[in-house]
Parts: structure tokens; sequence; C-alpha cells
């Protein structure tokens, strides 16, 4: 009968689709194995998170709000969901994998002394928890079981699928126990890159370029096919070497790691580096000149021919499509 | 002012896992062993604050078996490290995230540094743990997944990599900070550097000799397995290029149902 708690991430005010996600693959371990599903959400108003996380499930939605939860402090965030844990005793606390939840998750776990597990893509309970997480780049993958009474479990976005299913989502406060923490590092300031793109580990559709495109300004192919899809624009390593695409856009081993819906390589050949920041995608094609191209080893969808002529009539395919 | 580095030896990226069926354990003995790539941006960036300024010491301080030596001495002592421990220790071998972190935080106390540079993450395990619960053991502030870092007067400002922008980050001194790609370009040794990297002080210890007990996991491994089997690929005829482009568009929505 495990309590799964489910931090909520919101930023400016926006909450996180990896929220929900999680919310639903807690709703339905919680229906077989008995226990709830909570929301843990911090920012300055926790109503929206209240009635979006009984959408997906959630039993109860506990906050703390306030100013001190309007930007991300890693010790005053991480110190209030410590303070939560230890205060409701929840088997796990799943927190995204996102920017902030990499930052912030291992930090709540350190104050608890417990068990940390970064990055999973599948939740097991079976009279314990059982997490299943890719290493070696998703070379492999591991089943690993926390041996504390609670655990920080971060879990990839897109990894589990969203699914609404009403839950009473009673809204409680706890808290924070904030007063007097050092915050040892702020935040001063947010540089936003400009233009509404869509996050790479996020997006549930990718179209990425290799170094078959040429040159720098035939990235352009790559964000029109993007645009057209709703997808955001990725790179191989060569791409980003090169200097054509800035290193945020990046898909490999020392790159983002993605698992979207759909995966489209145009012009890369699927050298082992950058497989493994890819090769869970759901669905994968590759455009590809070269027939024995890596690529094709992993995709469900092939093209061999050159993408200067598949892309751009692609692009508007799809448009068509899509509307 | 000293700078601790914390490094760690990974198997080379161009590793390739061959599992058949779900195992207890790796058969890691075929692994080319590198530095950790997130690592050497921790390394740079060290040798390059002692480059700027005067009065630096950089130890490189990592967890491994003996085999660990080689890469402290090419890829950390002959780039500008100043000296290297190593803890080897049996107890260690299947050390989790927090146990490694203990430990490394032991080492760390003997000596004030006022940084500890690290990578964002180890390309073995992929945890990107350990910098952070170091962090918390030691008390001292921690930024991550930096792209680019000034020292100020017992402060520091980072930049640090954040989805669609960056956030722009003070902390206090002493911090733990983890290097992401961007940072900086790692140099290479030079030949005659590595010769000189041998004379350089590198220690070997042991848990016992940092007076740390290794703590029982707080994770454990039941099992690896091979990543789930892919399909087969389904070819498009791009005789007519434009067709096939419409055709791929259709089984994309229609089939595959992903647009
Ligand atoms: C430590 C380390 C880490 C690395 N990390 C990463 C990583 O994170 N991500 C990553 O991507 N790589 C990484 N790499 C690099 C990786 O090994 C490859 O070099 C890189 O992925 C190659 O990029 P590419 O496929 O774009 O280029 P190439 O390998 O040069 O392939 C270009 C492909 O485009 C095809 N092509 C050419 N013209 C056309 C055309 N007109 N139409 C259609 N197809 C065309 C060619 O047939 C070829 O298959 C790493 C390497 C190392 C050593
Ligand atoms: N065995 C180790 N020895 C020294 N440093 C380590 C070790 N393991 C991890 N680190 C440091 O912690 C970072 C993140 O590692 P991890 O949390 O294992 O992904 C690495 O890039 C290193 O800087």
């Amino acid at each position: 009968m495990p309590n799964l708690a489910v931090f909520i991430e919101q930023r400016d005010g926006a909450l996180k689709k990896v929220a929900w996600q999680m919310i639903s693959e807690a709703r339905r371990i919680a229906d077989a194995a008995g226990g709830e599903v909570w929301g843990v959400f911090l920012g300055p108003d926790a109503g929206e998170a209240t009635t979006e996380a009984a959408k997906y499930g959630a039993d109860k939605v506990f906050a703390a709000t306030g100013d001190s939860f309007a930007g991300y402090n890693s010790q005053t965030w991480a110190t209030a969901l410590a303070n939560f844990c230890r205060a409701h005793n929840p088997d796990a606390l799943l927190v995204g994998s996102t920017a902030l939840g990499k930052d912030m998750g291992p930090l709540v776990a350190a104050k608890l002394e417990c068990a940390c597990i970064s990055d999973a893509v599948g939740l097991k309970f079976d009279g314990g928890l059982e997490v299943r997480r890719p290493v070696f780049a998703g070379k492999c993958f591991t089943d690993v079981t926390p041996t504390t009474p609670v655990s920080v479990v971060g879990i990839r976005p897109n990894a589990f699928v969203m699914e609404e299913k009403a839950g009473a989502g009673a809204a409680e406060s706890f808290d924070a126990g904030i007063d007097g923490v050092d915050q040892k590092a702020t935040v001063q300031s947010v540089e936003s890159a400009g233009g509404g793109q869509i996050e790479l580990t996020e997006a549930e559709v990718i179209v990425s370029g290799g170094r078959g495109i040429k040159g720098p300004e035939n990235y352009e192919l790559i964000e029109k096919l993007a645009d057209a899809m709703g997808a955001a624009a990725g790179a191989s390593r060569a791409v980003v070497d090169a200097g054509w695409v800035d290193y945020s856009h990046q898909v490999g081993q020392t790159g983002k790691t993605v698992g979207p819906n759909l995966y489209v390589a145009c012009g890369i050949s699927g050298a082992i580096q950058h497989l493994a920041g890819m090769s869970s995608s759901k669905c994968i094609v590759a455009i590809n000149k070269d027939a024995n191209a890596p690529i094709f080893k992993v995709a469900d969808y092939g093209v061999v021919a050159d993408l200067f002529d598949i892309v751009p009539v692609l692009t508007d395919e799809v448009g068509k499509i899509r509307g | 002012m000293k700078i601790a580095v914390c490094v760690k030896q990974v198997p080379d990226s161009e590793t390739r896992i061959n599992l058949a069926a779900p195992t207890a354990e790796l058969d890691s003995s075929g692994f080319t062993r590198i530095l950790n790539p997130y690592d050497a941006y921790a390394v740079e960036e060290a040798v390059k604050i002692k480059e700027a300024g005067s009065d630096v010491e950089i130890t490189a301080i990592t967890i491994g078996p003996d085999t660990v030596k080689e890469t402290l001495k090419k890829d950390c002592l002959a780039v500008g490290c100043d000296k290297a421990l190593v803890i080897t220790d049996p107890a260690l071998d299947h050390a989790d995230a927090a146990a490694i972190a203990t430990v490394l935080s032991a080492a760390l106390k003997k000596e004030p540094y006022d940084l500890v540079l690290c990578g964002f993450k180890a390309i073995d395990d992929d945890n990107g743990q350990v910098p952070i619960l170091i962090a918390e053991k030691l008390g001292m502030a921690h930024v991550s997944t930096i792209t680019s870092l000034e020292l100020g007067e017992g402060t520091l400002t980072a930049h640090r990599e954040i989805e669609g922008g960056k956030e722009i980050v003070q902390a206090s001194m002493p911090a733990v900070l983890t290097c992401q790609k961007g940072l900086n370009e790692p140099r290479l040794p030079s030949l005659p550097n590595i010769m000189k990297a041998g004379m350089k002080p590198m220690e070997t210890v042991t848990c016992a000799d940092l007076g740390v007990e290794v703590p029982a996991n707080l994770v454990q491994i039941k099992q690896y397995s091979p990543p789930p089997a892919r399909g087969e690929c389904k070819l498009i005829d791009a005789e007519d290029p434009a067709a096939a482009a419409r055709e791929l568009a259709r089984l994309l929505n229609e089939e595959a149902k992903v647009i």
C-alpha cells in the first residue's frame, strides 16, 4: 500500500507536464496495489496545480505557498520537500528529471539521508518499490530497489503516459519549515534563449539534423519541419561541434537524452553516441542517402534518399495533415 | 586557493554492451576506460583558474581501482593538476552514489578546499548525484550544470543551463560546481607533459586511511537487462522522392499515429 508523492513543478507559474505523467502512473500503481497518490506543490498559488492534479487522479494535493516559492532556490525548496516527507512519510517522492528536478532531487535525498534514484523510466510496486532506469546512456537497463523507507525518484519526461482519471484532489497545506534556511546559492536572473522553442527533453516529437545538412544555412530545413510537426529541433554532435547550432540542441551521450513519441533523424549516420541519446524514442524515422548507415538499425521507418529532396515535401505534407 | 577536482574513470562511449538476457552483474572486462567526458570540463576549468590567478593548487581526487592511475596521470596531472589522490578499496567496488559521496566527502574534509569541481554526471551510471550529495554533506553551496564561471571575493557567479535558457546564479564559497559542455574546451596533454606528470605526487589511500567506514548501499541493483528490442525498419521506396515523402507523412499519421 504505497503512498506516492509527486512533486508538481512550476516555473513562473507554468506547470510542467511531467507532473501529470507521474501522477497518472502513480494512480495506476495505487489502483493495483492500494495506497494514495499525493501531489506536492511549491509556488505562490496552488489553485491551478490542485485542480489539474485532481484531473489525473491525485487523492490529495499538499501545498506550501508564499513568495519564497516564486522562484527556485535549491536549499529552500529541498528543505521544504524534505520537511514534507518527514511529516507525511510517503513511500517515494517522484520528481521530474528537469533542470530543476535534477538539481533539487539529490539535495532532498541528502537531507533525508535516503535512497536517490535518477532518471527512471519504469516503476513497479510489489511489496516494495522497484525502479527501472537506463544506464550507459541507454545501452542497457537496470532494475533497482531503494532500501530506505522513503526514496527520491527522478522520472524522465515522457516515460509515462498521461491519462485523465478524476481523483478527490483534497487541498491541504503543509509547513515548509524554511525560516532561517541558508540559501547558499541564489538565482540572480533568468535569461531566455528566446523564441518559445520547445525543450528537447520534454518534446513529444523531435526533428534532428546531422552533418548531412551540409552547412549552417540549411538547419532552417530542420527547423521548418520541426515547426510543421510541432516538434523540437535537435542535432548531432557533428553539427554542434561545427558551430552550426548551439550545444543546447545536441542529442546523444554527451548531449541530451530524449524519449519522444517520434524522432526524425535527417542526415545523421547513427553513431553509437548519438543512438545513446535517442534510441528509447518510441518511433524513429531515418532519412539518409546511405542505405548502410547504422541509424537504419534502430529506425521504424526509413527513406534512403537525399534529405534535400525529402524534407521540404515532408514539411508541406505534414502541414496539410496537421492543418 | 585550493581546488579539488573529483574525477571518475568510465567506459569509453564507444563501448558496446551486448546482453542477451538479464544478468545480476555486468561483465566489464572488455571495457576501454577513459576520463568521464564531463570531468574533463572540470579539470580544464580548474587549470584555467590556476593560470589566471596566483597561488592555486589543484588536487585531482578519484575513487576507483588501480587502473585509474593512468587516467589521472594523462588527463589530470599532465594538463595542469598539481597532485592526485586515489582512493582504492575493494569495499567500494559496488558502492552506490551515497556511499561514494560519503567517502569523497571524508577525503575533501582533509584540506580546506575553496572549490570542488565535478562533472555533472558520469556516463556509466548516469546518476548526476554524487556532487550534490557531497555539497550537502560538507555544508557547501552547489551550482549544477554550469556553462560559465566567474570568481569574485568569496563568491562566484555561474550560468546554469535550464529549459529554454539559463539561470545566472550567485553562490558563496566554498562551493561544489558541476560542469557541463560549453564551459570550456578541454586541452589535450602534450607528450612531454605526460612524461613530467609522472613526477607529480600521487597518493593512494584506503577508506581506513581516511578514517571513514563505507556505508551500506541505499540503492540495490537487482539486475541489468538489454534494452527492449526494436522492430524491423520499414523502408519506403524512394524512386520518386516526393512520393516517398508523402508516403512517409501518411504512414506517420495513419499507421504510427505520431503526427
Ligand atoms: C566521447 C564522445 C561523445 C560523443 N557524444 C555525442 C553525442 O552526444 N551526440 C552525437 O550526435 N554524437 C556524439 N559523438 C560523435 C559521434 O561519434 C559522431 O561523430 C556524430 O554523431 C556524427 O554526426 P553525424 O551523424 O551528423 O555525422 P556523420 O557521421 O558524418 O554522418 C552524416 C550522415 O549524413 C548522411 N548524408 C550526407 N548527405 C546527405 C544528404 N544530402 N541526404 C541524406 N543523408 C545525407 C551520410 O550518409 C551520413 O550517414 C561523440 C563522440 C565521442 C568520442
Ligand atoms: N568514483 C568517483 N570518484 C571521484 N569522483 C566521482 C566518482 N563518482 C562520481 N564522481 C564525481 O561526481 C560526478 C557525477 O557522478 P555521478 O553522480 O556518478 O553521475 C562525476 O562527474 C565526478 O565528478
